[in-house]
């Protein structure tokens, strides 16, 4: 199994999103939280991750994407026995395509852009707040 | 000019921008998210956005430009946009990516690019013009305001 880099408690997080600036803003957001990242540009690339023996603690998960969208790829995770919460992240998404995402197996919907407080928000909901406990 | 009028000036400059509209609360966010550790976060963050989206707003005028439009290609482009204007808090160009395929029907498909291209054009020498503040209050020793 790949080890990931080591961070403070060792909680690891999944990005997934194809867009390189929004990439860059929740690596900020992620990081100054001290959880270790690991971005996938595509749907297909988080799975493979997930294949390769990648573990998360969390992973964030972007709705419309080329190659595999974000519901895709969630039910292709849950179907290989991932258990990792799934927050799907999404902008101006109708209901019909939140309950679709929450229905593939994604376990909360956030509304993008993530901001420092709605990430602590997800962190706290997860147990993965900087001292909370957090399975590793 | 002094250091205590470049910070009024600073001070007024941004407050107009998120009057205006240019800005919205996720600029601030990224400004929040800037430390020492990383202090021209925001500055970077702004650089990719402005490349990234000439980027798109080329590959959008190219793909408006075609006899038969790929309109699916057309709402790619758009989405992209929209995505990225919104991480850094470019409202109005945000909003007019929203509105994007109304304008195309209101106007044409020049009248929609216009649109998008003038706000990305507007808010990227806004920004420009407000980092050239923040230069010129460092160089002259002094920091930059909060404004949160």
């Amino acid at each position: 199994m790949a080890a990931l880099a080591i961070s403070s408690c060792g909680r690891r997080a999944l990005l997934v999103d194809d867009n390189v600036i929004n990439r860059m803003v929740v690596r900020k957001l992620v990081e100054e939280q001290g959880i270790a990242l690991e971005e996938a540009e595509n749907g297909k690339e988080a799975v493979e991750l997930v294949k390769e023996g990648r573990v998360f603690d969390l992973i964030l998960m972007d709705r419309e994407m080329p190659v595999m969208d974000g519901p895709q790829a969630t039910k292709q995770l849950r179907s290989l026995g991932v258990t990792t919460p799934i927050v799907a992240l999404s902008a101006d998404a109708m209901q019909s395509d939140k309950d679709s995402f929450l229905q593939a197996g994604a376990d909360d919907f956030v509304e993008k852009p993530l901001s420092v407080d709605k990430f602590a928000l997800v962190l706290t909901k997860y147990g993965l707040q900087d001292g909370q406990a957090a399975d590793q | 000019m002094d250091l205590g009028n470049l910070q009024r000036g600073y001070i007024d400059y941004i407050s107009a921008l998120f009057h205006e509209g240019f800005l919205d609360s996720q600029f601030t966010q990224l400004q929040q998210l800037q430390d020492e550790s990383n202090p021209e976060f925001v500055l970077e963050v702004a650089t990719l956005f402005f490349e990234d989206s000439e980027k798109l707003l080329n590959e959008l005028s190219r793909t408006l430009d075609q006899q038969a439009v790929d309109f699916k290609k057309v709402d790619a482009h758009v989405h992209q946009l929209k995505g990225s204007s919104s991480s850094i808090g470019a409202q109005r160009v945000k909003n007019v990516c929203i509105a994007f395929r109304d304008i195309c029907e209101e106007t044409n498909k020049e009248g929609c690019l216009q649109q998008v291209k003038q706000e990305f054009y507007l808010v990227k020498s806004k920004l420009e013009t407000l980092f050239r503040l923040e230069r010129q209050i460092l160089a002259a020793g002094g920091s930059i305001p909060i404004m949160w």
